[in-house]
């Protein structure tokens, strides 16, 4: 099940390649967070993904795992945890590409 | 009759008016520091770790504020939180009074006037931090290091 759901995060690289090049990477995630069925306010969901991404970098967040259980506390009550990992993905494919490898380490 | 009575009337509006303008000055049990900050036994440390994971935007916010500040305000602020955590609630009580009823009474405003926004000024905040902060750590530096 967890394996499924790092997929998940994992799957939408191709998307971001095909959508139209904004010069803003805010709108960029917002419209692949809308493929996802997460709206809510394009700046706050931005800020989110950056501090996800921060809280990888200096270690608050230690795996894959604690850093889509932070995404899902942020997100809408009834958002599910396919989302949160969906907009993990989103936000670590926008704003710090070097995690990425988080990611993969939480697939295998 | 009818002008005794209008007269009795415009005398008790004119009282009821009075009344709430007496205690306006005061503090409340929730303002201006929430009665969740006044009742909390948790840290510093476990309140702010709590923020950083329930409202991390507004903790992302005060932490940017607070690295904008000279070190001798960082460090002024850092001790003035500490101070005010290790008061009882009728020791935090009576400080939202004092700062409540004069402007002058919190030194530390005059070099930052934010310096505890992260702690007083916002109910839901001081809500969500104090529902699950007993779950961190007393003691976690890594949350003024952000």
């Amino acid at each position: 099940m967890k394996r499924t759901l790092v997929g998940i995060a994992l799957v939408a690289a191709g998307l971001v390649f095909a959508a139209p090049a904004y010069a803003d990477p805010d709108t960029d995630f917002a419209n692949e967070l809308h493929t996802y069925g997460i709206y809510g306010q394009k700046d706050y969901n931005a800020w989110i993904g950056k501090i996800a991404c921060k809280r990888l970098n200096n270690g608050t967040d230690q795996d894959a795992f604690k850093s889509a259980q932070f995404v899902s506390m942020q997100l809408d009550k009834d958002s599910n945890t396919e989302q949160a990992w969906q907009f993990l993905g989103a936000a670590l494919r926008t704003y710090c590409p070097d995690k990425l490898p988080v990611l993969a380490a939480a697939a295998r | 009759m009818l002008k005794k009575a209008g007269i009795a009337i415009t005398a008790m509006g004119a009282i009821a008016i009075c009344l709430p303008g007496v205690a306006s000055a005061d503090a409340t049990d929730d303002y201006p520091i929430p009665n969740r900050i006044l009742k909390t036994t948790c840290t510093v440390d476990q309140y702010m770790a709590a923020v950083r994971d329930t409202d991390p935007v507004y903790y992302e916010r005060y932490m940017t504020d607070y690295k904008n500040r000279p070190a001798d305000v960082q460090q002024g602020a850092r001790d003035r939180i500490y101070w005010f955590f290790s008061l009882d609630y009728a020791g935090r009580r009576q400080y939202s009074e004092d700062t409540a009823t004069n402007i002058y009474y919190e030194q530390m405003a005059t070099r930052w006037g934010n310096w505890a926004k992260l702690f007083f000024n916002n109910k839901g905040v001081a809500a969500h931090g104090t529902d699950v902060c007993t779950n961190y750590p007393p003691n976690d530096p890594t949350v003024w290091n952000w």
